[in-house]
């Protein structure tokens, strides 16, 4: 897949997995005027179907894991899978969590991972500047 | 009226507060405005600047550490692995929380806080 298969705007949907509501908050603040990320056409829709790009933040608690692989499964391809922060990415202070199934590239592939506990709302732009440099890349090889 | 007129002229005059990092909006191509910004030839806007005492990732002088490991002992996040031979310690990017209790329990000040926080990746650490 490659940004011509998707040629149009990057739309994403948003999966809490577990987290501790700290990612999620940035998330929402790179929406705000003060970063303003619409301004590059993406922003959040309400379902998956809708969606080009996951966003999963969070550790994958044995709850959430069937969810996910949903969430995963109803997002039309092609698609791109980012985690936001260190929970999601590796356990992170949940890592010895009774309830931990993930992190989440054990359950979903993982395009970009963004480092962060929590990321601020640059780090989160950053991570979606690789996400197009990757499509970009794919799209060259074909 | 007359007050929302001048209110309207005001705003029409006004930068907008948003911060444009990296750039107003989506470049032609990412790859090639990356490559410019690497060697020197394309500028990307500024972050927001960050607060006094942010604590970003942590730097790791591994010469100076004696491998005491309170470090690990104390770390809310597993950071740390312990190498045996060498008797020093590694640092894991990915799982870290960005406390700062190392920094401040290291006895040889080994760890330091960085202002880094531009982190995202293809692949965990
Ligand atoms: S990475 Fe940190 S801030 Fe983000 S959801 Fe996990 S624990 Fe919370
Ligand atoms: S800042 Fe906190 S989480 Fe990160 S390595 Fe140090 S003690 Fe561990
Ligand atoms: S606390 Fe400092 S000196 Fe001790 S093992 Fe960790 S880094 Fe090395």
């Amino acid at each position: 897949m490659s940004l011509k298969d998707l040629n149009r705007s990057l739309w994403v949907f948003h999966v809490n997995s577990g987290s501790c509501n700290g990612c999620d908050i940035e998330i929402v603040a790179t929406l705000t005027p003060r970063y303003d990320i619409e301004r590059f056409g993406m922003k959040l829709v309400g379902t998956p179907r809708h969606a080009d790009v996951l966003l999963v933040t969070g550790p994958v608690t044995r709850d959430m894991e069937k969810k996910l692989r949903r969430v995963f499964d109803q997002t039309p391809d092609p698609k791109v899978v980012m985690v936001i922060g260190n929970c999601g990415s590796t356990g992170g202070v949940f890592y010895e969590s009774y309830n931990l199934v993930g992190p989440v590239d054990r359950i979903i592939p993982v395009d970009v991972y963004v480092a962060g506990c929590p990321p601020r709302p640059e780090a989160i732009i950053e991570g979606v500047v690789k996400v197009w440099a990757k499509l970009e890349k794919r799209g060259e090889k074909k | 009226m007359f007050e929302m007129a001048k209110e309207l002229l005001k705003q029409l005059f006004r930068k907008p507060f948003t911060n444009r990092f990296p750039s107003k909006h989506v470049p032609k191509s990412t790859t090639k405005l990356l490559k410019n910004v690497k060697e020197g030839m394309a500028k990307v806007n500024r972050p927001v600047p960050i607060p006094e005492g942010f604590r970003g990732k942590i730097a790791y002088d591994k010469e100076k550490c004696i491998g005491c490991k309170l470090c690990i002992k104390v770390c809310p996040a597993n950071c740390y692995d312990f190498l045996e031979k060498e008797r020093k310690v590694k640092y894991h990017l990915s799982r870290c929380t960005f406390c700062a209790q190392c920094v401040d329990v290291c006895p040889v000040n080994a760890l330091t806080s960085t202002k880094e926080f531009l982190l995202s990746d293809y692949k965990t650490h």
